[in-house]
């Protein structure tokens, strides 16, 4: 195994195998940037470009580009509160708010440290997973499936503010969330709900437009109406602090690597998709607020908010490559489309990746570590210029930040109903903004949503009740449990702490 | 005067040659009903690459991708929006067909009425159970006493709706549960053992066939089958009636145009022409041959008349047959 861990980086190394992957960088690069236009559908539009290429050589292109797309995707989350990819919107909440207080380069800093911690952890994971990630996967059935969107769900407790008026206020956006989820043709009579006879809502109503919407629309008012750069006021000269942000890493390492390994649980499981991974981070990285003072602090500028989803969504494609390569089964829309890269190599994914095709796979880890690497890398020599921008004057940007969120949803049907979805979203965003609804909710509803009730459709119509008995569901719900009521063990733990 | 009317002679070749090639230095899309990474688009994507060298004029061809109402939006932009003059081309949802039948909400086109071109591939639905169940044979399914699980995507899919007939009208004691996302999700169920079995085109089952976690026991009509599936009985042999076969065929119709291919109504015949020889040459071209062998697409040229045969088949079914199919197929996917 450690010579096709060896063998792996080799082939990774050859001169072009790592050009290809520097193309696949670039390209990444500028995919992730650019908001809405997303990394499944640039692997797509890629992937006859490798039919001349070898295995390896075609994997470093397709996810050397593929893996550096969410890490550029914060970058424009952060610096402009625009999700870059449908992936990286929670890490807006509490980076773009640095980025208002003039922090902006240590908010960078903190996301560029954690996303390369996260994509080594993701990777680590990939390479130690070979030996029991056909048990692992396989122990996960749709029962599990189902309880594990319940602990998502059950992070909305955490994504509220505290007290009963948070709470009750927490569960009205998720609730929200929930049902927009139900809108399109329901998957097991095949009847269209919430459609209004129209034929864009009749297969669901996608992410990108709502968070597009949801998200860049409030801070592109508030820009306006407050008429100065987004970093405000305060004018830090040189943008510094990226420094201060790798040290926050640092001092909070053990939340970077908890929140590595629930992106990697979220990537590993098939069906759940990449945009839950960077909320149920968020969510986490919540819970380590020792202080209602400090809780009420997330959203405002706490960097555990930045470095926590930033470490998620980039361990999540380790994670995702797993079920892909031992059972031919895809982690995630993006794993869907570089499994038909697969076949155009002439791989059968399967048992044989383990075996036969070990330092093939081994090489893709190596991709992901060394992709990253560099990428981080560049970023950190490019931060400055980027972090300048925010000091701008707002009227400069305003226009060019509309046109890449509009670009951007309409990329995602190539429909102007998609337009309209952007501004209706963008006008509940801004009522929820200033009525004080959290929006986190909602978006947590809307991506488990269809997740959580086609599992428990399939659970109780295969096993009845006997599910609800199975040991991992059982462990879940603790876990679920636990989630909901945490925020109360914060509160209660702070109120000792003052009464001592 | 003999000059000019040299002039005149000489020029006529010229004109000539430019009327040969209208497509000379143009673009020709092709409008895909669905996002980027199917296998509808995959398709597109294969021929935009071979068509361009066997059109005369050499366009270049590129892929738009429109998708929603699984492809109806499509359509209707291809029905009445789009330009007859040979520039655009459109590959839909094969069950288009069935949405028209069906009177589906939104549905603005006559399939009838496009300038077809043809089909690029035919699928083959065949229902797969898992390799270690006791029966061996199609026959000993439909004896079987436990109910068969069945995992599927949902209805309007060949997951859901080739096994509901199997269940429905042979009377095979299967038990469909939907919901899985994708047929890749359904294959890791039948690899934890949470469900027996999954139907779908062999092309995508071919796979795991090989691998020996499924076989194929039972499969519906079509033409130029796979020879390692061709002995399976079809499920319109077993019809216990003439109105069941009748709803069997028009199920697995429209999977014999399964990568349809349409110009916009009123196209120039002689548009269509070039078009639907350069659709013929290109699919036989070894070079999109072993692309597409690699990509594990199949291959296979159906002419437009043979698509309007189809239609007709589908579309001109008296009422009583329609309105009881309606009971078993939802139009999806």
């Amino acid at each position: 195994m450690l010579e096709a861990l060896l063998q792996g980086l080799l082939a990774v190394l050859q001169v072009k195998a790592f050009s290809f992957m520097l193309l696949g960088i670039l390209v990444g690069f500028w995919v992730g940037l650019l908001p809405g236009l997303g990394g499944a559908t640039t692997l797509a539009l890629m992937l006859p470009f490798v039919y001349n290429m070898q295995p390896v050589e075609a994997f470093a292109f397709l996810l050397g580009m593929h893996s550096v797309v969410a890490t550029t995707g914060d970058i424009t989350s952060v610096l402009f509160g625009v999700p870059g990819e449908a992936t990286t919107a929670a890490i807006i909440l509490d980076g773009y708010a640095m980025t208002k207080n003039g922090q902006a380069g240590r908010a960078l800093g903190a996301a560029l440290t954690s996303s390369l911690i996260g994509a080594l952890i993701g990777a680590a994971a990939l390479a130690l997973a070979v030996p029991i990630v056909r048990p692992l996967v396989l122990s996960f059935g749709s029962p599990e499936l189902f309880m594990l969107a319940v602990v998502g769900l059950a992070f909305i407790a955490s994504l509220s503010a505290q007290g009963v008026r948070g709470m009750v206020r927490g569960f009205i956006a998720g609730g929200l969330g929930l049902y927009l989820a139900m809108v399109g043709q329901d998957p097991q009579a095949g009847v269209a709900r919430f459609t209004f006879d129209s034929l864009y809502l009749s297969q669901g109503i996608d992410l990108v437009p709502v968070l597009v919407g949801l998200f860049a629309i409030p801070e592109i008012i508030d820009l306006v109406v407050r008429g100065s750069s987004i970093a405000g006021t305060t004018n830090p000269g040189r943008i510094q602090g990226a420094l201060e942000g790798v040290k926050d890493v640092f001092r909070n390492g053990w939340l970077t690597i908890r929140c590595s390994l629930i992106g990697t649980l979220v990537g590993i499981m098939p069906g759940m998709g990449g945009a839950v991974a960077q909320w149920m981070a968020y969510g986490h990285a919540t819970q380590s607020a020792r202080s209602p003072e400090e809780r009420a602090g997330f959203g405002n500028g706490d960097v555990r908010g930045v470095l926590g989803p930033g470490a998620a969504c980039n361990s999540k494609e380790g994670g995702a490559l797993i079920p892909t390569v031992a059972f031919g089964v895809p982690g995630s829309t993006s794993m869907a489309i570089l499994l038909g890269g697969f076949f155009l190599l002439g791989l059968v994914p399967g048992p044989e990746m383990l075996t036969t095709h070990l330092s093939v796979t081994f090489s893709m880890v190596w991709t992901i570590v060394l992709a990253n690497v560099i990428t981080v890398v560049l970023c950190f020599l490019l931060l400055n210029r980027l972090a300048r921008l925010t000091t701008l004057p707002g009227h400069f940007l305003i226009p060019v930040i509309l046109v890449l969120v509009f670009i951007g949803s309409y990329t995602t049907n190539s429909s102007y109903a998609d337009l309209v979805v952007t501004l209706v979203f963008g006008a509940v965003g801004y009522l929820m903004v200033r009525a004080g609804y959290p929006r986190a909710p909602l978006v947590l509803g809307l991506v488990l949503g269809k997740i959580a009730e086609n599992y428990l459709y399939i659970s109780v119509a295969r096993y009845d009740a006997a599910w609800l008995l199975r040991p991992f569901v059982l462990v879940l719900l603790a876990v679920a449990v636990g989630v909901v009521l945490y925020p109360f063990f914060q509160l209660w733990r702070a109120r000792k702490r003052a009464r001592a | 005067m003999r000059s000019l009317l040299f002039a005149v002679l000489a020029a006529l070749p010229l004109v000539g040659a430019a009327q040969a090639s209208p497509y000379a230095g143009k673009t020709v899309t092709i409008v895909v009903g669905y996002k980027p990474g199917g296998g509808y688009d995959a398709m597109a994507r294969l021929l935009a690459r071979h068509l361009p060298k066997h059109i005369p004029g050499k366009p270049t061809v590129i892929v738009q991708n429109m998708p929603g109402g699984n492809s109806i939006i499509a359509a209707n932009y291809l029905y009445s929006s789009a330009k007859p003059d040979g520039m655009t081309l459109g590959t839909f949802n094969r069950n288009l067909p069935i949405a028209q039948l069906t009177a589906v909400q939104g549905v603005k086109f006559d399939m009838r009425k496009f300038a077809w071109i043809g089909s690029a591939a035919n699928e083959t639905t065949v229902l797969t159970i898992r390799d270690d169940l006791p029966y061996k044979s199609f026959d000993e399914l439909r004896k079987a006493k436990q109910p068969v699980v069945i995992g599927s995507t949902g209805p309007g899919a060949n997951t859901y709706d080739f096994p509901l007939l199997l269940k429905d009208l042979l009377g095979v004691n299967l038990k469909i549960v939907s919901g899985y996302s994708s047929s890749a999700d359904i294959m890791l169920a039948v690899e934890r053992k949470e469900v027996d079995g999954r139907a779908g085109s062999i092309s995508s089952l071919r796979p795991f066939v090989e691998r020996k976690l499924v076989r194929p026991v039972v499969r519906a009509r079509s033409h130029d089958v796979d020879p390692t599936i061709k002995d399976l009985p079809t499920d319109e042999s077993l019809a216990p009636n003439p109105r069941a076969k009748a709803i069997m065929a028009l199920r697995s119709a429209p999977e014999l145009i399964a990568r349809p291919y349409v110009m916009p109504p009123n196209t120039p015949p002689e548009l269509l022409k070039i078009m639907r020889e350069a659709f013929v040459a290109a699919i036989k071209d070894p070079a999109a041959l072993a692309e597409a062998n690699k990509a594990k697409l199949d291959l296979e040229y159906t002419s437009g008349d043979e698509a309007m045969k189809v239609l007709a088949e589908v579309l001109n079914q008296p009422k009583d047959i329609v309105e009881e199919f309606s009971k078993y197929v939802k139009f999806g996917e």
